[in-house]
C-alpha cells in the first residue's frame, strides 16, 4: 500500500522507479494512450533486460526493441494495424533472438492478473488447449474440474515489478483519473507490486472526486506531471494521435537497428533530456495545436489521418 | 431511373465486406478485433441492414453500438467509439466469451489449414523465420464464441521465379495461434469440449469457403473473375466443394454506397494488394 499524502515528482525519478530486468506492464493499448515520455526516459537512463506483459500495444513496445532494452515478450500483439503494418524493431529484436518470444494471449493475461489480484494460485481458463501457446508456456497446466471433471488450462498468477501508466488526471495522493478506454490498467495497476504513472494535469482531490477515481490512491508509487507525455500515441481529449510523427518512426525504424538509432532515437530520445525538448523536437506548438483540432468536427479530425 | 451518384459496380473489397457481413446473424454479440477494417465495415454494414438488433462490440475501445463518423487505420481511437451507447471492459468482454455468450468473432491468419487453425504468431517450426505481430485475444476467442468467420485478402499465393508458392491456405500451421475443428493430434471440438463451435466460413479474395460435417474447409462460391481451376492452384490442400457452388453474392448499390460513406478514407483497400484493389464487380 502506497500511503504518502505527497508522491509528486519529475519524471526521472519517477522512471528510476522501474529496476533492470524488470517485468513491466505497460498501460494503454495500440495507438491509445500510451506511457511514451517514460518510455523515452527509461531508454534515457539506460534501464534494460526488461520482460514485457500486456495485450495489444504498438509504437510503445517497438521503441523499446530498438533501444535494446527488452529481453522477453510476452504480449499478444504487437503492430501497427493497417497503418503501418508490422513493428519492425519487434521483428527484429525477435528473430535475432535478442527478445525472447512468449507471445500471450488477451483472456489468459486477464485471468493471470486476476489470480495475482485476488491472492491466488491460479486461475482457470477453457480456452488454450490446442493452440501453440501450451508449449510456448510450460507454466501453463492443466486439471481436471473436481465439479464437473472437465479438463481447463490452469495459469500462474502475474504480478508485474511494475505498472507505466499515462492518465489525464492525478492527484498529489497519487489518485488516477483515465477517461475513455482504460484498456487493461485497472488491472495492471491492482496486479502490480509497483505503479508509476504521468499525467496530464495534476488536479486537486475534490476535482478527481467530482469526476471520478479510475484507479484509488493506495496502488499508485508516484506520479510526474508530464503534459503530452502519451505523445505519439492519443490522448482524447486533449490530442489525437499523430499520425505524421508514427510515420517518420516507422519510416526510420523500416531502415534498419543503426539507422533507427541515428535517424530517430538521437534526435528524439537521447538528444531531449527533457520532455519540453522532445515537444519542440516534434514540431513545437504547432503540431500540437494541430493535435488538438480534432475537437472541431469530423472534417478536420479525418484530415488528421489523410 | 437511377440518379447517376448510384453504384453500378461494386469493388472486390465491397464484395468481400458484404460477405463478411451476411455471416453475422440478427440479434448476438459480435466483436471485430483490431487490425480488421473489412470486418468493422462488414460489422457497421450489418448493423445497419438486416441484423438491427445486433449487439456491435468494436474492438480496442470496447464501445457497444457506436457510430464512427469514418473509418481510422487505428483501432483504438475516440473516432471509432464515438456514439457509443456504453462499454465493456477489456475482462468484461472475455468474460461474455468464455461464458457462451458472444455469437461471432472474425480471425485472420498468415497461415490458415483445411480445419480453420490459425497462425499469426510466427514462421518457422523450429528456428523463428519471421515474426508475426500475434494474435490479439484469438486463442482464448477461437475456442470460446460461438461461431468465427475467417478472412483472409492473400489467398492468392503467385509463384515465386523458382515456382514456389507460399500459400495463406497450408497444409500445416507452424503454430497454431487459433483452433479451428481438429487439433494438431487430430482431436475434434466436441473431444476438446471447447465452448464455442468454431468456424463458419472463410471469405478470400478468391471465393468464400464453408466447413462440411467433418470439419474440412468446402469451397461454397466463386467471385465472378474466378474459376475453381485458380482457386485449387492457390491453395496448399485438396478441398471439397458444394453441390451448389456458385457466385458469390454481391452486394446493392444501398450497401456500397454505405461502405463508401463510412469509409471515405478507402481505409480498408490497405487490406488489398494493389492488383486486386483494381477488381471490380458490375451489379445487376
Amino acid at each position: 500500500m502506497y500511503t504518502q499524502t505527497d508522491k509528486r515528482c519529475d519524471l526521472a525519478s519517477l522512471v528510476a522507479n522501474v529496476g533492470e530486468g524488470d517485468c513491466v506492464a505497460i498501460g494503454g493499448g495500440l495507438s491509445w494512450r500510451e506511457p511514451m515520455a517514460a518510455l523515452r526516459e527509461l531508454v534515457r537512463q539506460n534501464i534494460g533486460g526488461l520482460k514485457l506483459v500486456g495485450s495489444a500495444h504498438g509504437i510503445d513496445v517497438d521503441l523499446l526493441c530498438g533501444a535494446g532494452a527488452v529481453a522477453l515478450s510476452a504480449e499478444s500483439y504487437v503492430g501497427f494495424e493497417q497503418d503501418f503494418g508490422m513493428a519492425p524493431n519487434y521483428r527484429r529484436a525477435c528473430e535475432s533472438g535478442a527478445v525472447a518470444v512468449r507471445d500471450s494471449c488477451c483472456y489468459t493475461l486477464v485471468q493471470q492478473l486476476r489470480a495475482a489480484i485476488a491472492g491466488l494460485s491460479f486461475m482457470p481458463i477453457r480456452s488454450v488447449r490446442g493452440t501453440g501457446f501450451m508449449q510456448l508456456h510450460p507454466d501453463y497446466k492443466t486439471m481436471l474440474c473436481p465439479y464437473t471433471g472437465e479438463e481447463l488450462v490452469v495459469v500462474p498468477p502475474l504480478q508485474p515489478d511494475v505498472a507505466i501508466l499515462h492518465a489525464h488526471y492525478g492527484d498529489a495522493h497519487g489518485n488516477l483519473h483515465i477517461e475513455g478506454p482504460p484498456v487493461a490498467d485497472i488491472l495492471f495497476a491492482k496486479a502490480a507490486k509497483k505503479v508509476i504513472a504521468t499525467v496530464e494535469r495534476v488536479v486537486p482531490t475534490e476535482r478527481l472526486m467530482d469526476i471520478g477515481v479510475t484507479i484509488p490512491y493506495f496502488y499508485v508509487t508516484a506520479l510526474a506531471e508530464v503534459p503530452y507525455g502519451a505523445h505519439p500515441t492519443a490522448c482524447y481529449p486533449f490530442y489525437a494521435y499523430d499520425r505524421r510523427h508514427t510515420a517518420e518512426y516507422h519510416r526510420c525504424a523500416s531502415e534498419g537497428a543503426e539507422a533507427f538509432r541515428d535517424l530517430y532515437l538521437q534526435p528524439y530520445v537521447y538528444g531531449c533530456p527533457s520532455h519540453a525538448e522532445y515537444l519542440e523536437a516534434i514540431g513545437g506548438a504547432e503540431a500540437l495545436q494541430r493535435l488538438a483540432s480534432w475537437q472541431q468536427g469530423s472534417d478536420a479530425w479525418r484530415d488528421l489521418y489523410a | 431511373m437511377r440518379d447517376r451518384s448510384t453504384p453500378t459496380a461494386c469493388t472486390l473489397g465491397e464484395a468481400m465486406i458484404t460477405q463478411i457481413a451476411s455471416t453475422i446473424e440478427d440479434g448476438i454479440v459480435a466483436f471485430h478485433g483490431f487490425g480488421s477494417p473489412l470486418v468493422q465495415l462488414a460489422l457497421h454494414l450489418a448493423k445497419r441492414t438486416h441484423a438491427l438488433n445486433l449487439v456491435l462490440v468494436a474492438g480496442a475501445t470496447y464501445g457497444v453500438n457506436p457510430t464512427p463518423p469514418f473509418l481510422t487505420p487505428t483501432t483504438n481511437d475516440w473516432v471509432m467509439n464515438r456514439g457509443a451507447e456504453c462499454h465493456l471492459d477489456i475482462e468484461e468482454l472475455f468474460d461474455l466469451a468464455a461464458s457462451g455468450r458472444v455469437g461471432r468473432m472474425f480471425l485472420s491468419g498468415l497461415q490458415i489449414d483445411r480445419w480453420g487453425n490459425m497462425n499469426v504468431t510466427r514462421l518457422g517450426q523450429e528456428r523463428l523465420q519471421l515474426k508475426l505481430p500475434g494474435g490479439g485475444g484469438g486463442c482464448n476467442l477461437s475456442c470460446d464464441v460461438r461461431y468465427v468467420t475467417i478472412w483472409t485478402t492473400a489467398h492468392r499465393a503467385p509463384p515465386d521465379p523458382k515456382g514456389r508458392r507460399r500459400f495463406r491456405l497450408v497444409e500445416d500451421c507452424d503454430f497454431i495461434t487459433s483452433v479451428g475443428h481438429r487439433t494438431a493430434e487430430g482431436k475434434t471440438r466436441s473431444e476438446m469440449r471447447y465452448r464455442g463451435r468454431g468456424p463458419d466460413s472463410i471469405v478470400t479474395e478468391l471465393g468464400v469457403f464453408d466447413f462440411d460435417e467433418s470439419g474440412h474447409a468446402r469451397l461454397a462460391a466463386l467471385y465472378p473473375d474466378v474459376d475453381v481451376a485458380e482457386v485449387r492452384a492457390n491453395t496448399g490442400f485438396e478441398f471439397p466443394m458444394r453441390a451448389d457452388l456458385g457466385p458469390v453474392p454481391l452486394p446493392t448499390p444501398e450497401m456500397v454506397e454505405f461502405i463508401r460513406s463510412l469509409d471515405p478514407l478507402r481505409i480498408h483497400e490497405r487490406e488489398l494488394r494493389p492488383e486486386e484493389r483494381a477488381r471490380s464487380f458490375a451489379l445487376a
